[in-house]
């Protein structure tokens, strides 16, 4: 479970609040897509719930540990640790003096169930693999480190269409597995429609748009796309009327 | 060279060599600038020439100077950690007041222990052995615990925090158990270089990070550092060249008096070669 009350965000420096009053709450295992233009608070909202930012006010409530695959690839792994390392790393809860390499068969069948041929790098560093695999293998690392919240923050951005599906559908197929309470930040339309119990739209710091059931099962891209720009259009019509006025 | 000088080389660099892991662990494993090495390092020989001074067992000495020295890494980092301190002002901090502490303790600069005995004799190669088996006593239970579900977190520290932050390991812990492990180091080789030279003068740290440094800096050019092995192996095998490189350039008429501006040289030299190497390669 996860709950976001009323929580307000402002940096220094910028006139607006990135975030003026956002209510969430997820129930244990729900997954949650996040769409919004450039500058509307989902990056904000996630930091606040990973707890890397300090709400100015309002409260979140995370019944779990918290695990997060960010954009930047080089900060959810260790490029210079060996795959093998770097997933026993997020794997082990319990820490034990003993060796790490007895985990080794458990990580195999693992990256194996990716069926991307990753396995055959398990001994090697990191920075062998592209920025796209090493991707994969943070998520796979999130998704495994027993947490019980996942923030995804356009975790596929850096891959090709290929890599992109095959990780949407690990990702989905996982957390459902796994019961992992999820927040996932996308600008691709098409997975934010396909994946996910529910969806939520961001706006200048707000949820405009909250859908689940059989409202979000109905939705289609053309819908959510006309969406997206009507408040859009709204917005940019607020502002300038309060430009002008 | 005489075999001589190059047997004196292996047993100094033998010495050395327990400095330089001192200095790995935290600069490669915690990502922490530490420079407590100038003061820890003459902390460990002063507790020795007391203990032995006093009478009591140089063998027991040693666990003694381990443990003060190591008191004085959990110091630092807890200087650095609570009170939000730079790292390296921290280290310099702690040194520049061990110096004092280390004139209380001695109650004068340096203390003759000629008549105390110790762990060495004169038979170079006995020497080198009990060096080895105590080297040895501290890096091989360290290197098999890199390799447990602890050590992964340990080196995660230094990779990369904000990674260890999120899978709930406390940088605190970690970095305190690593500065102590690393002091203790220092103390180690204090105590044993006044066992060996049966002398202890309250200046001997001065410019002992330097020599450390260059060591580290030369075995991992010459076997790099890229992986665990080879990062454990470099320490040993920088000093061991250093200290031969430094015998052979005395043989050949450096001055004793220039030894640190050629030491801080081949520091530059070495990181020059690497900038280089890496600008060349990618």
């Amino acid at each position: 479970m996860l709950r976001i009350s009323n929580v307000t965000k402002s940096f220094s420096g910028i006139f607006e609040p990135v975030l003026k009053g956002v209510n969430l709450s997820l129930a244990e295992g729900e997954f949650c897509t996040v769409i919004g233009a450039n500058g509307s608070g989902k990056t904000t909202m996630l930091r606040i719930v990973s707890g890397e930012h300090q709400a100015d006010s309002g409260e979140v409530i995370r019944n779990g540990d918290v695990a997060q695959v960010v954009q930047d690839v080089n900060k959810g792994t260790i490029p210079s640790m060996t795959m093998l390392e770097n997933i026993a790393l997020s794997g082990v809860k319990n820490p034990r003096f003993s060796f790490y390499r007895r985990h080794k068969n458990d990580v195999v069948e693992k990256v194996r169930s990716l069926n991307i041929g990753l396995e055959k790098f398990i001994d090697q560093p990191l920075s062998v693999l592209s920025g796209g695999q090493r991707q994969i293998i943070a998520t796979l690392m999130a998704i495994n480190s027993g947490s019980r919240i996942l923030l995804l923050d356009e975790h596929t951005s850096a891959l090709d269409p290929k890599m992109q599906l095959l990780l949407m559908e690990y990702t989905a197929n996982s957390v459902r597995e796994l019961g992992i309470t999820t927040i996932m930040i996308t600008h691709n339309m098409e997975d934010a429609v396909k994946y996910g119990d529910r969806l939520i739209m961001m706006n200048k710091g707000r949820i405009v748009v909250d859908m689940s059931g059989r409202e979000k099962k109905q939705l289609t891209i053309q819908s959510l796309l006309e969406m997206f720009h009507k408040f859009e259009d709204q917005s940019l019509l607020r502002d300038g009327g309060e430009n002008v006025g | 060279m005489s075999v001589d000088l190059v047997m004196n080389g292996l047993q100094q660099g033998l010495i050395l060599a327990i400095i330089t892991y001192g200095i790995m662990i935290p600069f490669r494993f915690l990502d922490f600038t530490d420079l407590t090495a100038d003061g820890a390092y003459p902390l460990g020989g002063a507790v020795c020439a007391i203990f032995m001074s006093s009478g009591i067992h140089p063998a027991l000495a040693i666990p003694c100077c381990m443990i003060c020295s190591g008191c004085m890494g959990v110091c630092v980092a807890l200087i650095h950690l609570k009170l939000r301190i730079n790292s390296m002002l921290a280290g310099i901090i702690l040194s520049t007041m061990a110096y004092s502490v280390n004139l209380r303790l001695m109650g004068r600069p340096n203390i003759a222990l000629f008549e105390c005995g110790g762990l060495f004799g004169v038979n170079i190669l006995g020497n080198m052995t009990i060096i080895c088996l105590l080297l040895a006593s501290c890096v091989v239970p360290f290197a098999i615990f890199l390799r447990t579900d602890f050590g992964l977190r340990f080196r995660a520290v230094g990779l990369n925090q904000n990674l260890a932050k999120q899978r709930g390991i406390s940088i605190d812990k970690y970095t305190i158990a690593g500065l102590f492990v690393a002091c203790s180091l220092f103390g180690l080789a204090g105590s044993l270089i006044v066992q060996l030279q049966s002398y202890m003068d309250v200046g001997i740290g001065v410019g002992i990070l330097i020599h450390g440094l260059a060591s580290l800096m030369i075995g991992e050019a010459i076997i790099g550092n890229a992986t665990l092995n080879r990062q454990l192996v470099a320490p040993l095998l920088g000093a061991l060249v250093y200290q031969q490189v430094q015998g052979a350039a005395l043989s050949l008429g450096l001055a004793p008096s220039d030894l640190k501006f050629f030491t801080g040289a081949i520091v530059l030299l070495v990181i020059a070669m690497k900038r280089t190497e890496a600008k060349m390669f990618g």
